[in-house]
């Protein structure tokens, strides 16, 4: 599977990063977002919901609390996360592998830790922050 | 229930905040599963406590949105079925139009009613909004959050540092024993609306300063804490937090006190605010409260008690009386809406 690499300079870089890994993902996709707090997987999926043409930038925010958030009109997207998930039972009562089944785009924060949940073909989407500003993007899958 | 006189009758609230704490963190308040058991209880207990059977009922009120589909639908399912089975008008809420009105029923019930335009501030672990209210009543959204909740913010800084689930509580309490001047955190200017809030940067400042110093053995002191006592005093939280640590909780909240209400002034100047209203979870958070009161505002600053500042039923109840008298009243076809906007 090929990996690619890059670095963003700033919130608005990853966004835009965001929006052309959104504008290559077709209508049915499930894209994990993985790395530590504060790395940027809500930054991220600002762009490639933004990307995918089903909300602006500004209009996503973290769905940590609240779970799953729905986007879109024709490309449906689904932002989830969790965070706040400890156990694979809890995961499966959120009715994921229902939404799985759709046609559309499923983007997961912290999906990593239940590693049976996902379909063989995805896209990860792996942050690393450098200092404050600074991101290092690894795309594998797209 | 909520009553004749716009009066609480009987609140009910299925919490699961034991074993939320328990596991750290745990969810199951949002899951479908949950709803589906905790509902036949919480409505009968609920008319019990207020002495009166389905048939003492005017309306049923039910929260279509926003949040989870699959436990909005339990909600809507029974609330149909209630309505279907007694003959009862239907009413659909937002759940956040819930908030402002858990406000406006208690200002109402202590004789100091809220006058419009009223700026409301509902924050909470999901949600940090700013609406202009106007008699209707009308609903305008001028800033909301564009990453964190405010409440979430809290939790997350809360968990990082060791102190378990929820976070507000622990951090409030702790605060004042902090100097909140400690730690200066420098927060980035945001481009567009400058009346939206971020909390974001502030969380990743947070996780910044505990990387650049060593708190493993404090933090593994509160883990332990917490193992042998889910609920400590703030006696026994004080003697696993070392000054520094508390520094930092009590520049944090302040720097989230002021964000909000910075923003929350400007709009109050903008709209002419009559009043001023803060409802969600993290209304609860005492220092916000003290903050507010002594905010040089031209209008009167409400809070709702406690209870009903985080999420209940009977918000929900007090926003659908005005829908009552104003035939609002919805059918069959009502669905659940993940995303509803209030405005």
């Amino acid at each position: 599977m090929s990996a690619r690499a890059v670095e963003t300079g700033s919130e608005e870089e990853t966004i835009a990063l965001g929006r052309e890994i959104g504008r290559s993902l077709g209508r049915r996709a499930v894209v994990l977002l993985t790395g530590e707090l504060g790395a940027g997987k809500t930054t991220l999926a600002k762009g490639i919901i933004q990307g995918l043409g089903a909300a602006s930038a500004d209009d996503v925010t973290s769905p940590t609390f609240t779970l799953i958030h729905e986007f879109g009109g024709d490309t449906k997207v689904y932002h989830i996360d969790l965070y706040r998930i400890e156990r694979l039972s809890e995961a499966l009562s959120l009715g994921l592998e229902e939404l799985l089944d759709r046609d559309a785009v499923v983007l997961v924060e912290w999906g990593e830790r239940f590693p049976a949940l996902w379909p063989a073909s995805r896209v990860e989407v792996r942050l690393a922050a450098r200092d404050d500003e600074t991101r290092i993007v690894t795309v594998t899958g797209a | 229930m909520v009553g004749g006189a716009r009066r609480i009758l009987s609140s009910v609230v299925a919490s699961q905040l034991d074993t939320h704490a328990k596991y750290g963190g745990v969810v199951p308040e949002l899951a479908s599963r949950e709803h589906l058991r905790a509902i036949v209880p919480v409505v009968a207990e609920a008319l019990a406590q207020a002495g009166c059977g389905y048939s003492g009922l005017g309306a049923v009120a039910v929260t279509s949105g926003p949040g989870l589909v699959g436990s909005l639908l339990v909600g809507l399912t029974f609330a149909k079925a209630l309505s279907f089975a007694h003959n009862l008008p239907l009413i659909a809420v937002n759940h956040i139009e819930g908030h402002i009105h858990a406000v406006m029923l208690e200002a109402e019930s202590t004789g100091r009613p809220v006058e419009f335009p009223a700026l409301a501030l509902v924050v909470s672990g999901g949600h940090t909004h700013l609406f202009e209210v106007r008699e209707g009543p009308h609903y305008r959204l001028l800033g909301k959050t564009r990453d964190d909740a405010a409440g979430e913010a809290f939790d997350k800084v809360a968990k990082l540092l060791g102190f378990g689930y929820p976070g507000g509580p622990v951090i409030d309490r702790l605060a004042p024993h902090g100097d909140p001047h400690a730690v200066r955190f420098t927060l980035a200017r945001m481009k567009g609306n400058p009346l939206d809030f971020s909390f974001s940067g502030l969380k990743t400042a947070v996780l910044r300063w505990t990387q650049q110093r060593d708190l493993t053995a404090e933090i593994e002191a509160r883990r332990a804490l917490l193992r042998s006592n889910p609920r400590p005093s703030a006696e026994d939280w004080l003697a696993v937090t070392p000054p520094a640590t508390l520094g930092l909780l009590a520049s944090f909240q302040r720097t989230v006190i002021e964000e909000l209400l910075r923003r929350a002034s400007v709009c109050a100047g903008q709209i002419a605010a009559r009043s001023l209203l803060v409802s969600g979870g993290v209304a609860c958070n005492s220092g916000l409260r003290a903050a507010a009161r002594a905010l040089p505002l031209a209008c009167p600053v409400h809070f709702p008690s406690p209870g009903l500042s985080t999420d209940n039923a009977a918000m929900i109840a007090a926003a659908a009386f005005g829908k009552l008298e104003r035939g609002e009243l919805s059918d069959y076809a009502l669905m659940a809406r993940a995303n509803l906007p209030l405005a």
